[in-house]
């Protein structure tokens, strides 16, 4: 298992764009993806949007991912470049 | 997760008469109503594969949105649309919903709002505004859920017994279209003594408190609820010592609908024999019934808009004359006045590219008419025929000069030439024109000599004299009916009427409440018209009273310098000249003040 600190640098956080994306992302992996917010609350299955969505993980939140399974170094190495990414997200949002 | 909720009072405004105790059954501004039936153990696995299939044919069918939306739109904005298709997917979401339904014996629908319901009232405690309202998101994927159910619905569903609807705003064609048999009450967020809402609640006897603001977003659909009207509050979560209080004083009477109707029919007169008309404001089928149960003279207004609810602007000219003649019918021998669609802003939004900024004073009413040329023709159309077999009259919304009535005459003359030259017969329809804003008050001698009526709506009068939006709660302290202003606007278009010699009929909300009517009367008004189930007491009211007192009375009120003034006055003078009929102690807030 490895685990990881990351970042929300989106300015409008994982909302339900950054969050399918996220989604899309980790569900191409076998590993298992969870988040859990460094200020408490619940882990969140990373594989699941509600999950995800129920983070309400705004702009400068952390979070603790951790990866476990057989691709788990390739899963983290994804996740930590869409989170350092912002999502691909540009400033576009009303 | 199972633990009692406490008890929590929320504070509005009781805009229609009555207690109830119920069940919160959520709905989103204008979207279809849920029921809940139960299912027994023997058919779950049924329920649990019409869910499954539901939830398969919905995503199905966004993905192919999804994928158009791909093509069209920038890479960014057909994304929401992928996360909607992730949430119909979501193992989560879908197990929590199978599992109500095999926990609670409910059908899937119920389960889906109630599950749904749940995560929306979760996201909305999220501190940041932008992600609180993503919670929209969830609602719009319960939506597609719950639509693709609905081809498969089973025959026999009804509204649960005791709904209680809560809304942030509920539309009025929703509102229409609600099953009202099986709905006991309704607590809305926003809106006012005067908003269209509340009419409505009032004119088919729902009690209704409305304006509580933040109340919505805290409930879920399920969630036991006392809506007390009279106390202008909701109480959610009702203790068991509370809810046995209120069971106590339900079972003692205060019954749901309003008074049983008085003997005295027709017409009235005042004590010095000034002779009144009391008519009928209607717009519901569910609310004709209550046209002859109250002995209304026929109908003075027909808010035709109810007849776009279903199909919108595109209802035919048959469905049309059907309804029309069924409000003649109703209406009998004093006929019924058909108001032309008033309609504005939300309805008519598929006309534009995008929405009115301020629709209040936008492209609406007869202005709409006159610039859907085709719309109205068809409306006309169907009120000419319908006229063939009963005395029907058309009034014109929204006046404001002599031109636009001679174009909406313009375009009657035209439809009856058509008609005639069909060969299909049609009947005489007199033409008046609604008084509801200023502009038509400072032409009204011009008007009057071009019209056959005058109709004074005196709730857009009061929003347009003063500038105050009726269904904003936070201007609701400037919404003052007793406004000199408004005063001297109802006299001079009542004056001008008199001068014309035609006749004008009040229907306001103002004529509803005895002590605004007896005003009304001061002010030379004889014909009244409003919602049939306050016909009792203001016919109890006007009975009691002169129209000498009366004019005395508006006299000193035209004399003022603003509204607080007139209301002091008001209360006192009633109170004095009609102790028994204004008690000082109970006589009518002229509204109430928060």
């Amino acid at each position: 298992m490895i685990e990881r600190k990351l970042l929300v640098k989106a300015r409008l956080g994982l909302h339900a764009r950054a969050a399918a994306k996220l989604v899309r992302l980790t569900t191409t992996f076998r590993s298992k993806v969870s988040l859990r917010r460094i200020d408490g609350g619940p882990s969140a299955d990373a594989k699941s949007i509600l999950s995800v969505l129920m983070l309400a993980a705004t702009a400068g939140t952390e979070l603790e991912a951790s990866v476990e399974g057989v691709d788990e170094e390739t899963a983290m190495a994804a996740l930590d470049q869409l989170f350092a990414e912002s999502f691909g997200e540009r400033e576009v949002e009303a | 997760m199972k633990e009692q909720p406490r008890e929590i009072r929320y504070k509005g405004l009781g805009v229609s008469e009555g207690v109830v105790i119920g069940e919160v059954l959520r709905m989103v501004d204008g979207t279809v109503q849920v029921s809940r039936w139960s299912v027994n153990t023997e058919e779950l696995e049924k329920e649990q594969q019409r869910f499954r299939q539901a939830a398969a044919a919905a995503s199905k069918k966004l993905r192919t949105i999804r994928d158009q939306a791909q093509g069209r739109l920038a890479r960014e904005h057909a994304y929401i649309f992928d996360a909607h298709v992730l949430l119909l997917e979501d193992e989560k979401l879908l197990g929590d919903i199978a599992e109500y339904i095999t926990a609670e014996h409910v059908n899937a629908e119920w389960a889906i709002k109630v599950v749904g319901d749940r995560l929306t009232a979760l996201y909305s405690e999220i501190k940041d505004d932008y992600l609180r309202e993503r919670g929209s998101d969830i609602e719009d994927v319960m939506q597609r859920l719950l639509a693709a159910l609905s081809g498969a619905r089973p025959e026999d569903l009804q509204l649960a017994e005791d709904a209680v609807i809560v809304s942030r705003d509920l539309l009025p064609s929703a509102l229409a279209e609600l099953d009202l048999t099986h709905a006991r009450a309704l607590a809305t967020d926003s809106g006012g003594w005067t908003s269209h809402t509340a009419i409505l609640a009032r004119g088919i006897g729902l009690p209704a408190v409305v304006g509580l603001k933040d109340f919505y977003r805290r409930t879920k659909t399920g969630d036991k609820i006392i809506v007390d009207s009279n106390r202008n509050e909701v109480i959610l979560h009702p203790s068991l010592q509370t809810l046995a209080e209120y069971r106590k004083q339900t079972e003692q009477g205060s019954p749901r609908r309003a008074a049983p109707p008085s003997e005295d029919r027709g017409s009235l007169r005042t004590k010095d024999g000034v002779e009144i008309k009391l008519r009928a404001n209607i717009e519901l089928p569910s609310e004709f019934d209550s046209v002859e149960k109250y002995g209304a003279s026929g109908v003075g207004l027909y808010r035709s808009e109810f007849l776009l609810a279903r199909n919108g602007l595109t209802v035919s000219e048959e469905e049309q004359r059907v309804a029309y003649e069924s409000v003649a019918r109703l209406a009998g021998a004093d006929g019924a006045i058909i108001r032309l669609f008033d309609l504005g802003g939300e309805n008519t939004r598929p006309h534009f590219r995008q929405p009115e900024k301020n629709p209040a004073l936008g492209l609406r009413a007869i202005r709409f008419g006159l610039r859907n040329d085709s719309v109205m023709r068809r409306q006309l159309r169907a009120i000419l025929l319908a006229a063939a077999s009963g005395n029907l009259k058309i009034v014109l919304p929204m006046v404001t000069d002599v031109n636009e009535v001679k174009r909406a005459k313009a375009m009657v003359d035209e439809e009856i030439a058509k008609l005639a030259s069909e060969k299909q017969p049609y009947g005489d329809v007199p033409i008046g024109a609604m008084i509801e804003v200023p502009a038509a008050v400072m032409m009204a001698e011009k008007i009057a000599a071009c019209v056959d009526f005058f109709e004074l709506g005196t709730n857009d009068l009061v929003q347009y004299t003063l500038a105050v939006d009726r269904g904003n709660d936070e201007v609701a302290d400037w919404f003052r009916t007793l406004h000199p202003a408004v005063l001297e606007g109802i006299d001079r278009s009542l004056k001008a009427a008199q001068r014309a010699g035609i006749p004008a009929i009040v229907c306001g909300e103002m004529a509803s409440t005895p002590a605004y009517a007896v005003l009304l009367i001061g002010l030379g008004a004889t014909d009244l018209s409003m919602t049939p189930s306050a016909m009792p007491r203001v016919r109890r009211t006007l009975a009691a009273i002169d129209s000498v007192s009366a004019r005395a009375i508006v006299e000193e009120c035209l004399q003022c310098e603003g509204a607080d003034a007139v209301e002091n006055l008001v209360h006192e003078r009633l109170a004095s000249r009609w102790p028994y009929l204004f008690p000082a102690s109970g006589l009518p807030k002229p509204r109430p003040y928060q």
